[in-house]
């Protein structure tokens, strides 16, 4: 499991940084994203604001990080996706390619739920993707046209209903038979 | 090495050979006015000792050396190497002998970090500590503060969260260890009035520690726990917890949550010191987002003196939140503009950005349609049909069958104590001796 991974390099992360006063910046960078990539926001903070000061004003890419951070920590989708355009250096690329792909499911999943109708244009804006993009990431909403713009009607993805775990069944079980006594 | 450092050397070595940690324990605290003073040479006392074979010896230099930091000034690595050393190889057994002398360390060594600003170094050593000298899992140390102060500064707190989690049995006091060993020293009773000291900083930090994660609904029970500690006088740190309360209780309910009858002390002492903070809680009861923009701005000094500015801003989005929840319980439609007018947002695009993270995070039910810029209200979908739902009443359940099972043994614990049953039968036989007509059963529910 990919998340099971990061969680296990954060682990080794933190202790380190409780051990040790000198981390590097790689590191510090690698943990922020892994927070960032786990939704863990209050985590995030709070990292950001024990990075020694003189590292945050060196390192352009932590602070690419941190302003991700920041886009989160306000919900701002369109803030988010604009500053994840950036060379990002070979060893944060793979989690910083997971937390957008995964930020992207959250917001189409967002839309989803939450709107009944919306302009392509502001889904456009909030995704900062190009038309084309957006199109084949959403090949099967309905587009309608209103005066000269383009509305979209979202389609919820039904997920898959959870089967129940047989610990579940057991303790179900144990209930009926205690109602049948 | 001077001739009186080679005795202490030689007591400790002779006692803990023979297995004498008692009487060991009793001479030691004589001796730490002499380490004091000789602080220059214990790392050559250090030497001689081991800290597994010599545990109790090996503590008190180091309490030595904590003492007189501010003579020595010492290289903070060395102390935090040492310490560290010390919380895992130490012996548990006999330290058990020495419980105050510990805690006084503990309590030394994190002023020292605080003071060289390493707080983050000693998180781990603390929390080695705790569970070295705790009995139970649910005992609360005096070491607990500490290790909360450590994580508040060095706003790390992922190790002591797990220690917050727990909820607390059994308090381990100065006063109380004393009275268990028959220790009558004179300069733990200084220590023994910090008792209180220690457990109200716990829920105070730990209240600070929960809202910093947004942990509201524990953070206003650790507020609760340290403004209703029976008390005849006021603490400031009840004061604080106050002020914190108060806010954390307009997030978490929107009005002051409830605080049992019995503390007194809120009502006579706090509340005229948190005029500025029950002047917030009125004008939030006017639901007046604007009001309170206004307020916050007027006060922002006092606010930002607390160090509760940021929780104020807080206070004021949760406004926001709570009137647009409110709409919810009227509206079956609403425009976007009308949204931001009734909870005076500056335009509809703000209400609308409101709204999906509330949507998000499931405070509330609704889907905008952008086409007319309307918001429909839903009701709460959940059927309470799924596996996971089940799930999650499962473990509530389980929750509160243990908490019965553990209110139940307390209990037990107490009809028992002799102490209990002798005060029980006492006013009993005053009732008899009174004439009083009610037969009394004992039991104090009654």
């Amino acid at each position: 499991m990919q998340e099971d991974s990061y969680s296990t390099t954060l682990c080794q992360l933190e202790n380190e940084e409780l051990e040790n006063t000198a981390m590097s910046a790689e590191n510090y960078q690698q943990m922020l994203a892994i927070y960032l990539y786990l939704n863990n926001l209050a985590n995030a903070k709070m990292l950001w604001m024990r990075i020694p000061d003189n590292l945050k004003d060196q390192n352009k890419e932590l602070d690419q990080i941190n302003l991700l951070n920041i886009a989160l920590q306000h919900s701002n989708y369109s803030d988010f996706f604009k500053h994840m355009k950036y060379e990002w250096s070979e060893h944060n690329k793979a989690i910083i390619n997971d937390l957008l792909v995964s930020k992207r499911e959250e917001l189409f999943n967002l839309t989803a739920s939450a709107y009944v109708s919306i302009y392509e244009q502001n889904l456009i804006e909030m995704a900062q993707m190009t038309p084309e993009e957006l199109k084949s990431a959403c090949f099967d909403w309905t587009r309608e046209q209103d005066g000269d713009k383009y509305i979209l009607i979202p389609k919820i993805r039904e997920s898959a209903p959870r089967v129940a775990s047989d610990d579940q069944l057991l303790k179900l079980t144990e209930f009926v038979s205690f109602l049948e006594n | 090495m001077g001739s009186a450092l080679e005795n202490y050397v030689n007591q400790v070595r002779t006692l803990s050979a023979a297995g004498s940690y008692r009487e060991l324990a009793d001479e030691l605290p004589e001796s730490l006015s002499l380490l004091v003073r000789n602080w220059s040479i214990l790392d050559n006392v250090l030497e001689t000792l081991d800290m597994q074979q010599h545990t109790l010896g090996v503590l008190y230099v180091l309490l030595g050396k904590l003492h007189s930091v501010a003579s020595s000034n010492p290289e903070p690595t060395q102390i935090i190497q040492l310490m560290r050393d010390f919380v895992q190889r130490s012996n548990a057994e006999q330290l058990r002998f020495a419980v105050c002398p510990f805690y006084e360390t503990c309590h030394l060594f994190t002023d020292f970090l605080v003071q060289k600003n390493l707080s983050i170094l000693g998180i781990k050593v603390l929390s080695r500590a705790i569970e070295q000298i705790r009995q139970l899992d649910t005992q609360l140390t005096p070491i607990h503060a500490d290790l909360c102060q450590l994580s508040l500064k060095a706003k790390h707190f992922n190790v002591v969260l797990p220690f917050l989690d727990t909820d607390i049995t059994d308090i381990s006091t100065v006063a109380a260890e004393c009275k268990n060993q028959q220790q009558q020293q004179p300069q733990h009773t200084l220590d023994a009035n910090n008792d209180a000291k220690y457990f109200l900083l716990y829920y105070y930090y730990g209240g600070m520690i929960y809202t910093a994660v947004k942990n509201y609904e524990r953070a206003l029970y650790f507020f609760e726990v340290c403004i209703t500690t029976p008390a005849m006088a006021m603490s400031h740190i009840m004061l604080e917890a106050y002020k914190k309360f108060l806010m954390v209780s307009l997030i978490v309910e929107g009005k002051i949550a409830y605080i049992p009858k019995n503390a007194q002390v809120i009502g006579r002492f706090m509340k005229p010191l948190a005029n500025h903070y029950h002047d917030l809680v009125n004008v939030y009861d006017n639901s007046s987002s604007e009001e309170l923009r206004i307020l916050i701005l007027k006060y922002s000094e006092a606010f930002t003196r607390d160090n509760n500015m940021g929780l104020a801003k807080q206070v004021a989005t949760s406004l926001y939140k709570r009137n647009i929840q409110r709409l919810t319980k009227t509206f079956l439609t609403l425009s976007l503009s009308d949204v931001a007018s009734r909870v005076q947002l500056p335009s509809a695009a703000e209400a609308e950005r409101y709204i999906l993270n509330m949507i998000k995070s499931g405070e509330i039910f609704a889907s905008i349609n952008q086409k007319d810029g309307m918001v429909l209200f839903k009701d709460d979908p959940e059927q309470y049909n799924l596996p996971d739902m089940f799930l999650n009443v499962q473990t509530n359940i389980t929750q509160v069958l243990d908490l019965v099972k553990q209110i139940n043994k307390m209990e037990e614990e107490i009809i028992l104590n002799p102490m209990y049953v002798k005060k029980a039968l006492g006013s009993q036989d005053d009732d008899l001796a009174s004439q009083h007509p009610k037969t009394y059963s004992g039991d104090p529910t009654d």
